[in-house]
């Protein structure tokens, strides 16, 4: 016993060692505390700005303008471009519209045709004026039918020709 | 040797001294520094328990706090400062004509609010509202500028954040305010007095798209329009409003820059592909307001139906709205009027019914072309005395005379042929008394008294042949007559969407039918012997170089006290070229004055409409076509 505790005093660290080694390691653990702290810190603030910045291109889109502000933006958001180009659009439509091509047919002098100085030719092949088309028609929507494993619809003799056919090219292959 | 003697005090760790055997080292600690040492660590765990029963007494109150009943209440107040509800609304889909022009589109306009906290001078937004808003409808009041300064005061002494202050703010409106705003914020800080530096601070704007419909008027009755809302009203946007609307979807969007909420992809509105030909439109409604001017009528109708499938192409009805200024209905549809007459609002058609009461003796076989009949001027139905329009007797008549002569004794004799069972059976066939499924908002039934309707009696017959007593929309009469025009008996569904866009692809129904009525043969021979009757008669209709089958049609208006003897409602219906059928025309001119005949003032409507119809549809004469086929 004695022994024992002799030799649990020899090889016991002294108490300044121990100090230190706890000193140091709590120091490791803040270290890297601080570490992971300014990595999460820096990547929490770096979300945080890119959040911002998507907020603030998301309140374009649905927020309030201030009236004296945003003259100089670099990126417009596509639901604000659709919107400008709606309205381009619209008033692309007005300036065609029956009522102003009316009066600019009357600026340019110009009176409908009575349909008897209409010359009708026959032209093989016309096609009469079609409605129109905006977008493709639906693509068909092809089903391919499935593909039945030959096991489910082979006969026993089919299954046996085919077996006997595989041993023989195997043995052909075997034998030089 | 030891460098150190006994009793001499020895660094502890460095040089140790081995203690004889059984014996234990004696450790001397000084009595201040023991007591020191135990003061020290009484205060320590004292502390620590004081911190230990503050960290159990915060996490006791986490943990209540979770399951109190005030739990919902503190979540809903965080909620409030955490996110706002923003409802996304797709755009709306277009609608275009058959060649595509667009007859409703979208345009920006824009809300105008304040943001109550930067607000630094109320008189100044008050002011500049005032004055650049003085042309638009809804603001060109005098109180406007008291009640812009009004409601942002109230906000303030409320604390409410945002108030809106104007909607629907054109483009050109907001610049002027944008530029009313730039020249404030450059003005110089001097002292203004008691109204303080003019400053439009605190303003803002949200732009958003409105339903524009830049042909303004025109075709106004088939489109309806949207209201304040965004839902659609009457017409195609009320019919399809679901389609062109797409679904709208509410957000609730976060304010934390951790949890951005996304914008959701929107499905946006279809668009719509109408079979209205904006050209034949304007044409149809320049026609009906001039047979309007003309007639002195209080209303009319008129439709153009490609008998072939059913395509309306035009659809011209009284009053029209411009839908660009919906808020003006209730001044442009008084008493009830319906938006739009050819399918709200059902009539007794008169004499052009007669087309489909001999259609159906034709084909049941009662009656054939060449069937004589000896008008007397009279017949007796059910107790009731059948006369003709001019109270005349017109003596031996073959069904074209019938016909072009419009005589109500002859149909009657011709519906009594036919039988009660069989006539009603057919009138069921062509539609009467239900909607035809057009399309459109609104469709009125109408009201086809059948034998064993308690209201029914035997006189009916009689009358219901020459289009009295029985309630008919324009839509139903056209559709109906349909059958005949196209010459193959096919009673076609009337429509007006030819296609809708959606998901990048277009999608086209197919062409329905709605039966076959009457065989193509009976289509053939009446379309002939009206075609006939029309040119026995030179009626005014008939258009030079086009031969066209019609008839003309007078009916007496009904009234509290009876059949009105001075308002009549005058109609034709006609169709053309005969053989190979483009088009079908249906006119209602209601109450003309000038004329109470159908043949007097109806006709010579039709007879200006085809006219413009065969240039616009690049229909050659029957000559050209002759010619070509006989060279």
């Amino acid at each position: 016993m004695d022994n024992l505790h002799q030799l649990t005093h020899a090889y016991s660290q002294a108490p300044w060692r121990r100090q230190m080694y706890m000193i140091g390691v709590i120091l490791l653990l803040l270290v890297c505390a601080a570490i992971v702290a300014g990595i999460y810190l820096n990547v929490t603030a770096r979300a945080a700005a890119v959040g911002r910045q998507i907020q603030e291109m998301q309140v374009r889109v649905y927020g309030y303008h201030y009236l004296t502000g945003e003259s100089g933006e670099t990126y417009v958001p596509i639901e604000e471009l659709e919107q400008k180009i709606a309205n381009l659009n619209s008033q692309l439509a007005y300036l065609t519209s029956y009522t102003i091509m009316q009066e600019r047919v009357k600026d340019m002098n110009l009176t409908p045709i009575a349909a008897d100085r209409i010359a009708y030719l026959e032209v093989p092949g016309y096609v009469d004026r079609q409605s129109t088309s905006l977008a493709p028609p639906p693509v068909p929507v092809v089903v391919s039918a499935s593909v039945i494993d030959p096991q489910f619809k082979e006969s026993l003799f089919d299954w046996v020709t085919e077996q006997a056919r595989k041993t023989a090219s195997l043995l052909g292959e075997a034998i030089p | 040797m030891s460098r150190y003697t006994a009793g001499q005090a020895v660094p502890m760790g460095r040089i140790r001294k081995k203690p004889a055997l059984g014996e234990t080292p004696d450790i001397k600690i000084p009595v201040s520094e023991k007591a020191g040492q135990t003061l020290t660590g009484w205060r320590f765990n004292l502390l620590a328990i004081l911190f230990g029963l503050a960290g159990v007494m915060i996490i006791i109150q986490l943990v209540r706090l979770q399951f109190s009943p005030e739990r919902t209440e503190f979540v809903s107040q965080g909620d409030q400062y955490n996110r706002t509800l923003h409802i996304f609304y797709p755009p709306r889909g277009d609608i275009y004509d058959r060649y595509g022009r667009l007859l409703a589109g979208s345009t920006l306009v824009y809300e105008i609010g304040a943001q109550v906290d930067n607000v630094d001078n109320p008189d100044s937004i008050a002011f500049a509202l005032s004055k650049v808003l003085a042309g638009h409808a809804e603001y060109n009041y005098a109180g406007y500028s008291d009640d812009v300064y009004s409601v942002i005061h109230q906000a303030q002494l409320s604390g409410t954040s945002y108030v809106q202050l104007a909607d629907f703010v054109t483009p050109d409106e907001l610049t002027q305010l944008q530029s009313w705003a730039r020249n404030y914020a450059n003005l110089p800080d001097v002292d203004y007095g008691e109204a303080g530096k003019p400053s439009l601070n605190g303003l803002v704007y949200r732009p958003r798209l409105q339903r524009y419909y830049p042909e303004n008027a025109l075709g106004a009755n088939v489109l309806g329009f949207v209201n304040r809302e965004g839902t659609g009203m009457f017409g195609v946007e009320a019919e399809f409003n679901d389609l062109l609307a797409g679904a709208p979807q509410s957000v609730w969007m976060t304010l934390d820059p951790y949890q951005v909420t996304e914008i959701p992809q929107l499905k946006a509105g279809a668009d719509i592909v109408l079979t209205i030909d904006r050209e034949i439109q304007a044409a149809a409604e320049e026609v009906l307001d001039k047979g309007l001017t003309d007639s002195g009528a209080d209303g009319g109708v008129i439709l153009v139906m490609d008998p072939n499938t059913g395509e309306m192409l035009a659809i011209a009805s009284t009053p029209r709205l411009n839908p660009n200024e919906y808020w003006n209905y209730a001044d442009v549809f008084t008493d009830n009027t319906p938006y739009n007459r050819a399918v709200s609002q059902d009539y007794e058609p008169g004499s052009v019914f007669k087309v489909l009461t001999m259609a159906a003796a034709l084909d049941s076989g009662a009656v054939t072309p060449e069937t004589q009949f000896i008008d007397t001027g009279s017949i007796q139905i059910g107790g009731v005395t059948i006369h003709n329009w001019d109270w005349g007797a017109w003596g031996p008549q073959d069904m074209q005379g019938c016909m072009a002569h419009s005589l109500n004794v002859c149909l009657t004799w011709v519906a009594e042929q036919t039988g009660a069972g069989t006539f009603y059976q057919y009138m069921q066939n062509f539609g009467f008394g239900r909607i035809t499924g057009i399309d459109l908002a609104g469709e009125a039934p109408g009201r086809l008294k059948l034998p064993g309707d308690t209201d029914w009696y035997e006189a009916e017959l009689g009358t219901n042949s020459f289009g009295q007593g029985v309630a008919v929309t324009p839509i139903q009469m056209i559709a109906a007559i349909s059958s005949v025009a196209n010459a193959k008996g096919e009673m076609m569904v009337p429509h007006v969407m030819e296609s809708m866009v959606r998901d990048g692809f277009q999608y086209t129904p197919t062409t329905q039918i709605v039966g076959r009525p009457i065989s193509a043969e009976t289509a053939r021979h009446l379309t002939e012997l009206l075609a006939k009757s029309l040119e026995g008669e030179s009626s005014d209709a008939l258009v030079e170089g086009y031969r066209v089958a019609g008839k003309t049609g007078t009916a007496s208006i009904a009234t509290p006290t009876g059949y009105s003897t001075t308002q009549t409602n005058a109609s034709f219906v006609g169709w053309g070229p005969v053989g190979r059928p483009r088009f079908l025309v249906y006119i209602w001119l209601e109450k003309p004055s000038t004329s109470e005949w159908g043949s007097v003032v109806a006709a010579p409507v039709f007879h200006d409409l085809v006219e413009r119809l065969v240039v616009l549809m690049d229909i050659p004469p029957d000559g050209v076509l002759q010619g070509s086929a006989n060279p």
